[in-house]
């Protein structure tokens, strides 16, 4: 973390509504993310959980401009990329890549899968001809697939075989960082820990950075260095894995870490208080606070 | 190709709709060589003269009867489709491109595009399409192309209302916003990942548009504003033959029946043309 970041974010917002409907009524502002800020080192994994609706998504595709954010920098190895347009955008395009949530919806139905896997090589004018299928076939290789799969359609493959290809299609242009929306929740337990343990290899071997979206706790500890737990569109608690785990500050993250199931059927879980989202909306102008090398809360003693 | 007939040969109803749509094609195709009657000629002893097979290749023969001057009514009907088809097939064709393209412009670029397209939809709705073709018929003179335009016009708004809500609902999936991910172009989403998942609605609207322009041209010529006489169209051959409905039922049934079987086998050859081209009900067979 001492070098310069991959990816660093600073007070990033973006909000939803506030137009006019036909008749001129105003529609009501929805602030899905509020002040996000986080760096991720060369290679490092950052894990972002939270319940649904928290602002995960949204963080992940601000980052990488599907959306664009109305205030805050997101900056690239030290390049800013909140200003620039969709051409000044392209060349980062290709060092930032995205792996979705639903592995069926992530492919398009009527490409053929070779070819939705080559089209970010084309796209950059990377490959061409005999080179460029010798390029995917390499691809599918290293994902764990057949080559000979390139000129099926995605119907004919199955959730984990698809999210496989979704990696295939991520890492083609040889990217330095993928933001991976909660890529194995849509898939089996027994697909899981294959396709994470995918996750890792290529890691190691490409030096990648994840920003890797999920609700399953364990997972995030399994392959993340650092977690942000996020409530209500803020970060509310970012800290080393080990440390979160062991010593939890926020009430949120405690209450998450307290719904992790324990899988023994003799041990009862402790009668506790369900945590209360409306009474810890966090506060405007709270602060994050280190209370430990590399472990910042979010501070809301103050009122 | 060897696919293409392997397929369809294994659906019977679009076997059946494939045929009869081959043979009307062939028939209009090949109708100047088939020795028929002229059929804007007229014989007016043999006014109204019922169908009747003997003598059938003997040049006075009239299977399906004559009309009210005496016109071989076969040969009509044969003529007749060469007209017919050729304005259906151009103004389906012409609506579908203009209609497809402009729906997914709406809906993918949203906004004021959306807006305007939309408004434009929602005002031609509002007036009665055959009033509006009547208008326009009128104003400009009733010429073929001046026919085909104004189908073709009736027909774009189809295509573009349900193509736009496609486009929808294919903007925010996970493909497309992968397509961003990776820098692709507009034109390159548009037409390499929208495109290709709006054709099969954009063909069943297409054989529905056939269907119903094939009646819609008939009306026309109906009342008169089609294609004008002597050269003879299914519409026109209704409108004459109706008055004679309950003397000589061959004047109306036989062009009524062209219409319906035409439509018909579009139809039914439609169905089987959308199945085939849905990468998933192909390979299920």
């Amino acid at each position: 973390m001492n070098s310069l970041p991959v990816l660093e974010v600073n007070g990033l917002m973006r909000s939803y509504g506030g137009g006019k409907s036909l008749f001129g009524k105003r529609k009501p502002v929805i602030h899905a993310i509020n002040d996000v800020s986080f760096k991720i080192g060369e290679g490092e994994t950052l894990g972002l959980v939270g319940e649904s609706g928290s602002g995960k998504s949204t963080t992940g595709r601000a980052v990488l401009h599907l959306e664009t954010p109305d205030a805050g920098s997101v900056r690239f190895r030290g390049n800013e990329l909140t200003l620039l347009g969709p051409q000044g955008l392209k060349p980062y395009r290709r060092q930032m890549q995205m792996i979705f949530q639903d592995p069926y919806s992530a492919l398009n139905p009527r490409m053929k899968v070779g070819r939705f896997v080559a089209e970010p090589l084309v796209v950059h004018g990377v490959e061409k001809g005999s080179a460029l299928r010798d390029r995917v076939a390499e691809l599918f290789k290293r994902v764990g697939l057949d080559p000979s799969f390139m000129s099926r359609y995605p119907h004919e493959f199955s959730g984990g075989q698809r999210q496989r290809i979704n990696i295939a299609r991520a890492i083609s242009l040889n990217p330095a960082f993928i933001v991976a929306d909660e890529p194995i929740t849509a898939l089996d337990v027994s697909i899981q820990a294959q396709i994470v343990n995918l996750f890792q290899d290529l890691q190691d071997e490409l030096g990648l950075a994840y920003l890797f979206i999920a609700h399953d706790l364990s997972m995030v500890r399994y392959l993340c260095q650092r977690v942000a737990v996020m409530l209500r569109g803020r970060i509310v608690e970012v800290a080393p894995t080990e440390q979160i785990f062991s010593d939890p500050r926020h009430p949120y993250t405690r209450s998450l870490l307290a719904a992790i199931p324990i899988p023994d059927p003799d041990r009862r879980r402790p009668d506790r208080t369900p945590f209360d989202v409306a009474a810890n909306i966090p506060a405007r102008e709270a602060q994050m606070v280190e209370v430990a090398p590399g472990h910042f809360v979010l501070d809301q003693t103050t009122q | 190709m060897k696919h293409f007939f392997k397929d369809l040969t294994s659906s019977k109803a679009g076997l059946f709709g494939a045929v009869l749509l081959v043979i009307i094609v062939a028939l209009a195709l090949l109708a100047p060589m088939l020795h028929l009657p002229d059929p804007t000629r007229g014989d007016l002893r043999a006014r109204l003269a019922g169908p009747t097979w003997d003598g059938l290749f003997s040049p006075g023969a009239h299977p399906l009867g004559t009309d009210e001057v005496g016109r071989d009514i076969l040969s009509r009907l044969i003529f007749g489709s060469r007209m017919t088809l050729m304005v259906a097939c151009t103004a389906v064709v012409l609506g579908g491109i203009v209609g497809t393209i402009l729906g997914i412009l709406a809906g993918y670029k949203g906004g004021f595009v959306d807006k305007l397209l939309m408004r434009l939809v929602d005002i031609q709705l509002a007036i009665p399409l055959m009033l509006l073709a009547l208008l326009i018929v009128a104003a400009l003179g009733p010429s073929i192309q001046n026919v085909v335009l104004v189908l073709a016009l009736t027909s774009w708004i189809r295509y573009a209302r349900i193509i736009r809500a496609q486009v929808l609902s294919l903007r925010e999936r996970e493909f497309v916003q992968s397509a961003h991910a990776i820098g692709a172009s507009t034109l390159r989403i548009m037409f390499l990942h929208i495109l290709p998942n709006v054709m099969t609605p954009a063909l069943v609207v297409g054989t529905l548009e056939l269907a119903r322009i094939i009646i819609m041209d008939a009306a026309l010529s109906f009342l008169g504003l089609g294609v004008q006489p002597p050269t003879p169209s299914w519409g026109r051959m209704l409108a004459d033959g109706r008055v004679y409905l309950s003397s000589a039922w061959w004047a109306v049934t036989f062009p009524g029946l062209a219409i319906v079987l035409t439509v018909l086998s579009v139809n039914l050859f439609g169905d089987w043309l959308r199945d085939y081209f849905d990468p998933k009900t192909r390979s299920a067979k």
